[in-house]
């Protein structure tokens, strides 16, 4: 509550400072209804005008590229803007203030706007946007989508209160074999046994319902998580799956009373069959509530009533009739869809409280709300920011936050891509053991590290520069140079199966944080070579949510063995001279200081200070033109500079995983303000976590 | 007897599995219902060809040399006027279909267009049977509009169990690409009709009524229930939300339809297909014939089958091609060097379709013309050639259609003809009533003549 209002006088203030002119009626008219009065303020200062003050700089420093001829680069005509069409264009006014923010345009050979001058224009641009989004104040919508895979069987498995998981899901890439997530304890243990996915099928097989099988792994969405609503639609298809599913779950010879927490308040037979419809209606009525988040119509209930009563006047056993209804449900769209409420199309307007219960579990949980968040929403509690700050440290706490570590972090980390990164092996035989690839030792460095960095609360830096790791004996070794040699004669485990990594201190900085671990640079290579651009794409993308836009149409890449006449450059030189389109560079310039920055990383992760023909590795470069870097370590410093931005990136990756949607400009100053209030208590992790869920866009619509 | 066994031996007499005494009764009962079906299919090739084996006169045409994606045209010029001239020589990648040169039309000069923004292999694949013109679809990447398939579903697939039915032989076992790689087959914009890939699973969609009756109670339950849902919703989410009840009503229909011909379909002698993995070839074929069968026994009348994903950068078994796996995509683009591998997967391609072909002309309808006399059996790729990317002067070949297409021409249209032209030709052929499809400016009337 307080804080919204502090946001909206904070806004009135700066609309008050900064107006700008705009005969357009709807502004008052909102403004005053909305802030009561301030709409003179508007009118009373029109000093800015975007047709005179930002429209000749952009003509001047923009226009050859983005305005005239055929050719525009990036299909992005800037000249076209002006005052009056300025509300159609927020998209656009939001990526011009990004890529000056960032210093990435005008590219570096062509005139740049003087330092004032281009601060002053962010400012300018910001504030139209601000007002735009202020006036209209409508954040993208997610689409109705049905539940991805993953997300059902938590769902099933919640609501059944199953002991075990429903079907195997190689989604998950990281198994627990100790019971090491705790995250009540606030504390990793220093030894936990875990198993990657690809290192033998078994590894991810915990028991599970017999019999059922699950329908087919959603494939990605582009440029999205798997929870996004663009690719999650439903095909009769699907649907048969889905129909089918439920019915193998319940007829399962694994769903009986001890595997099921809810057999006896549901399935098992009541003792009094004196009135059975009412008997029947009570069980239903807490089952069909959890398994739509919210509280039934009594028209639902009764209707579900029938279907059980004419199963049971026809003679079938009451366990039947319940595992029958029970598969209905699982078929139901109130089950499977994930949606929002309707409501007004133009303007935003707060969730409901049974939607705030269904967003927060489904963004740390992966699944339905339990009880007490239904108990809250129903009594209209959980919108109270305290209530609702309350129950995200709850549920921080809880294991089922397991499900979020299992989907957000290798999600965020395009981590799925080092499965099927093959080092060639006659470069690189140590890559390789038995039938196995040390790369699934490799997955889990990061995989832990963001798990540590959840749990422990520590600031959410040490994701790009960590104190510590976790490491295997194999892993250790693998990184050669950059081991940290501190496990010999530890407790060794085997390579395969039950794999057990240790928390290790960091004393070399060139090690720690996700972006120069072995994982990461192996994925992030071909198998001859390492892969800059590829790299500093995975860094521009991940670390600052600023991923380059696809090349044109698929660039040429360079030959993985260099021809003769090139045998004698180094990486950066060949790739210059393979980059002759000028239309690249704007791109290039952001992305490739980025890449070349972990050059002295091989294709697996190994340190180098020179190339295979001897020539010394060239990594110099400057972060957003701005932090020189002469090694990796001040690459880092020159991230850790850069702070503010990396979280921010980080947040926008969580608010649109929370979100399972896109960002839009309206959320870029929701994103400011969390990344704010996360930088006043030193960055801490769940602090991010619940700024996410305070923030507007997680409470509107 | 075992199936894999049986499949073998069916397979081995070449063809007559098709003609097995069943398959009369099946056609009988068909033809005391009905006029004989009109059919459609779509044989999509990946990554498009290497020009100077698959077009006439360009066995001299310049090798691509090194890779280059950022072309997006043919690098030789071809004739950019109209012309029809009867097929002669078959050029060596079409040369498996010499038994059929006067079944077939091969048809050069049709192009789409590129829209800006998505990568240009998922795009060449997904839009593909959509031809939407670019920006035309608001709100999205992709110029992808509700495909050719099912508009023609639409009009002939009203009767069958399923309107259509989607095949994909993608071997790949990672999850690497998004779903606009692997999918010709759209009921619109964002909303997929999934395509199977496992040859058991087809099976079973197609042959087991039983397992669906049971959802008959339940349906009643959850369409009540989205009835519900739905005035809770907003009118983009209605839209999106009509998938639910399209979805569980064509099941219904399905069961409705299945259970008509339940006493058809008992006859019909299709093993189930093996757990175990197959070669390449086999698998293609495999799914080849299910998908011949769900069009002979009048389960759907239109279908689409993905010889192969796009891009997919993991290599895989070509058995009896090469040794080790291979990446039809990265060897496209390196013509310089494996042009002669490259040639042998477009060939081989073309041996399955021509083995389809062939499954397809064995089979005698009731009218004593064959299935592929009353199917549209087209092949063709998003691609004219992997190695440039190129939109323009896609491979396209159109079989089939009987009496009504008279085959053995090569028609090269004016340069520039848009692909959607084609589409439009086939969906008024097959009785779409429409005066425009996606992009097109007119009908490839030459089909015809």
């Amino acid at each position: 509550m307080g804080k919204s209002s502090v946001f909206a006088i904070c806004l009135i203030l700066l609309v008050g400072l900064f107006s700008f002119a705009q005969e357009d009626s709807s502004v008052s008219k909102n403004r005053s209804s909305q802030s009561g009065g301030s709409a003179s303020a508007v009118t009373a200062n029109e000093s800015f005008d975007f047709d005179q003050r930002v429209a000749p700089i952009l003509k001047q420093f923009c226009g050859k590229c983005h305005g005239q001829g055929d050719d525009l680069a990036s299909d992005i005509n800037l000249l076209e803007l002006t005052t009056k069409n300025l509300d159609q264009h927020s998209e656009l006014l939001q990526q011009v203030i990004d890529v000056l923010d960032l210093d990435e345009m005008p590219p570096s050979d062509e005139p740049q706007l003087d330092s004032a001058v281009r601060e002053n224009l962010i400012k300018e641009l910001r504030l139209m946007l601000h007002k735009q989004v202020e006036r209209k104040k409508l954040f993208p919508r997610a689409p109705i989508r049905r539940m991805n895979r993953f997300q059902y069987n938590n769902a099933v498995v919640d609501l059944f209160q199953l002991k075990c998981i429903v079907f195997t899901l190689p989604e998950r890439m990281m198994r627990d074999h100790n019971r090491y997530f705790r995250p009540e304890t606030g504390k990793m243990p220093d030894v936990v046994t875990v198993g990657s996915r690809p290192l033998g099928k078994s590894q991810m097989i915990e028991p599970r319902l017999a019999g059922v099988a699950a329908f087919p792994q959603d494939l990605r969405a582009e440029n999205g998580y798997d929870n996004q609503g663009d690719h999650l639609s439903m095909s009769p298809l699907l649907m048969e799956s889905f129909l089918r599913l439920g019915q193998s779950i319940t007829q399962s010879p694994d769903f009986h009373a001890k595997k099921v927490g809810i057999w006896q308040s549901f399935f098992r037979p009541p003792k009094d069959v004196s009135n059975l419809s009412q008997v029947v209606e009570d069980r239903l009525k807490p089952f069909l509530t959890k398994a739509f988040r919210r509280s039934p119509e009594p028209e639902t209930v009764q209707r579900y009533v029938r279907y059980v009563m004419a199963r049971l006047d026809s003679g079938e056993p009451f366990e039947t009739a319940m595992k029958e209804v029970a598969a209905a449900t699982l078929a139901s769209p109130k089950f499977l869809y994930l949606y929002d409420i309707s409501g007004s199309e133009d303007v935003s307007e707060p969730i409901d409280e049974f939607e705030l219960a269904s967003r927060l579990s489904f963004f740390l949980w992966g699944s339905v709300p339990d009880q007490e968040l239904l108990l809250l929403a129903k009594s209209k509690q959980l919108t109270d920011p305290n209530v609702l700050s309350q129950q995200v440290d709850r549920m921080l706490k809880d294991r089922k936050l397991k499900r979020f570590c299992d989907s957000f972090p290798a999600q965020w980390l395009q981590l799925e891509r080092i499965i099927s990164s093959s080092p060639a092996r006659d470069r690189f035989p140590k890559f390789y053991f038995s039938k196995y690839k040390t790369s699934m030792h490799m997955m889990l460095e990061p995989l832990l590290l963001f798990e540590t960095v959840l749990i422990e609360d520590l600031p959410v830096t040490q994701l790009v520069d960590s104190e510590f790791t976790y490491r295997s004996v194999k892993l250790d070794k693998a990184y050669g140079e950059l081991a940290t040699g501190k496990l010999d004669g530890k407790k060794k485990g085997n390579d395969v199966q039950q794999l057990f990594f240790h928390r290790l201190p960091i004393t070399d900085r060139r090690n720690g944080g996700v972006i120069t671990n072995a994982a990461i640079m192996t994925m992030t290579s071909g198998p001859d070579r390492s892969k800059p651009i590829t790299r500093g794409a995975w860094v521009a993308g991940v670390i600052f949510n600023n991923p380059p836009e696809p090349p044109p149409a698929d660039v040429p890449s360079l030959e993985e063995n260099p021809p003769e006449d090139e045998a004698q450059l180094t990486l950066r030189e060949r790739l210059d001279a393979h980059r002759q389109r000028a239309d690249c560079k704007g791109c290039h310039e952001k992305i490739d200081p980025l890449g070349f920055a972990l050059e002295n990383f091989d294709a697996i992760g190994n340190w180098r200070d020179e190339y295979a023909n001897d020539r010394k590795v060239d990594m110099q470069g400057e972060l957003f033109r701005k932090h020189e870097f002469n090694d990796v370590v001040e690459f880092k410093d020159a991230i850790l500079n850069e702070k503010l931005r990396f979280t921010r990136g980080l947040a926008a990756h969580l608010l649109s995983f929370g979100l399972a949607r896109a960002l839009g400009p309206a959320d870029q100053f929701a994103l400011d303000e969390i990344v704010e209030q996360t930088a006043e208590d030193d960055y801490k992790m769940k602090t991010l976590i619940k700024q996410i869920v305070l923030s507007e866009p997680f409470l509107r619509r | 007897m075992r199936s894999p066994t049986r499949r073998k031996f069916l397979f081995g007499l070449g063809g007559t599995f098709l003609a097995l005494p069943w398959l009369e009764s099946v056609a009988s009962a068909a033809c005391a219902r009905q006029a004989v079906a009109q059919r459609m299919a779509h044989f999509y090739v990946p990554i498009g060809v290497v020009r100077r084996g698959f077009f006439p006169g360009e066995s001299k045409h310049v090798i691509p040399k090194g890779n280059l994606g950022n072309v997006m045209k043919s690098l030789g010029k071809q004739n950019p006027k109209l012309s029809v001239n009867p097929l002669e020589e078959l050029t060596p990648t079409m040369e498996p279909l010499s038994e059929f040169k006067q079944k077939i039309n091969l048809i050069t000069g049709m192009d789409r267009t590129f829209q800006q923004g998505t990568d240009v292999h998922a795009q060449c694949a997904s839009c593909y049977l959509s031809s939407a013109p670019p920006n035309a679809i608001k709100g999205s990447a992709w110029p992808l509009d509700r495909t050719l398939d099912h508009l023609v579903a639409d009009q002939i697939g009203t009767k069958t169990p399923f309107p259509t039915l989607e095949f994909s032989c993608n071997s790949h076992r990672d999850n690497k690409e998004s779903i606009y790689f692997d999918n010709i087959s759209w009921y619109g914009t964002g909303h997929l009709a999934p395509s199977i890939r496992d040859p058991r699973k087809m099976y079973h969609r197609l042959f087991s009524t039983k397992e669906i009756e049971r959802y008959r109670d339940i349906t009643d339950l959850v369409l009540a229930d989205a009835s519900d849902l739905k005035k809770t919703l907003s009118r983009s989410d209605r839209h999106k939300f009509a998938e639910y009840f399209d979805s569980i009503r064509s099941i219904e229909k399905q069961m409705d339809r299945l259970e008509t011909m339940r006493s058809e379909l008992a006859q019909v002698t299709f093993d189930e297909p093996p757990e175990a993995y197959l070669p390449r070839g086999e698998y293609i074929r495999l799914m080849g014939d299910l998908m011949v069968v769900a069009l002979q026994a009048g389960l759907t009348n239109v279908t689409t089958f993905m010889v192969g994903p796009e891009r997919w950068d993991t290599p895989y078994k070509f058995e009896g091609l090469f040794d080790k796996p291979r990446s039809h995509h990265q060897m496209s683009h390196n013509q310089t060097k494996m042009i002669d591998d490259l040639l042998k997967v477009d060939r081989f391609h073309m041996e399955q379709y021509a083995y389809l072909l062939k499954r397809m002309d064995a089979i005698e309808e009731a009218d004593g013309t064959t299935l592929l006399d009353n199917t549209l059996f087209t092949y063709g790729s998003g691609l004219g050639d992997g190695s440039t990317h190129q939109y323009n002067d896609l491979p396209i070949i159109v079989a089939g259609g009987g009496k009504r297409v008279p085959g053995g021409k090569h028609i090269n249209l004016p340069e520039g003809t848009p692909l959607a032209n084609l589409w439009l030709t086939q969906a008024k052929m097959l009785g779409v009533s429409l005066d425009r499809f996606a992009d097109s400016t007119g009908t490839v009337d030459q089909l015809m003549v």
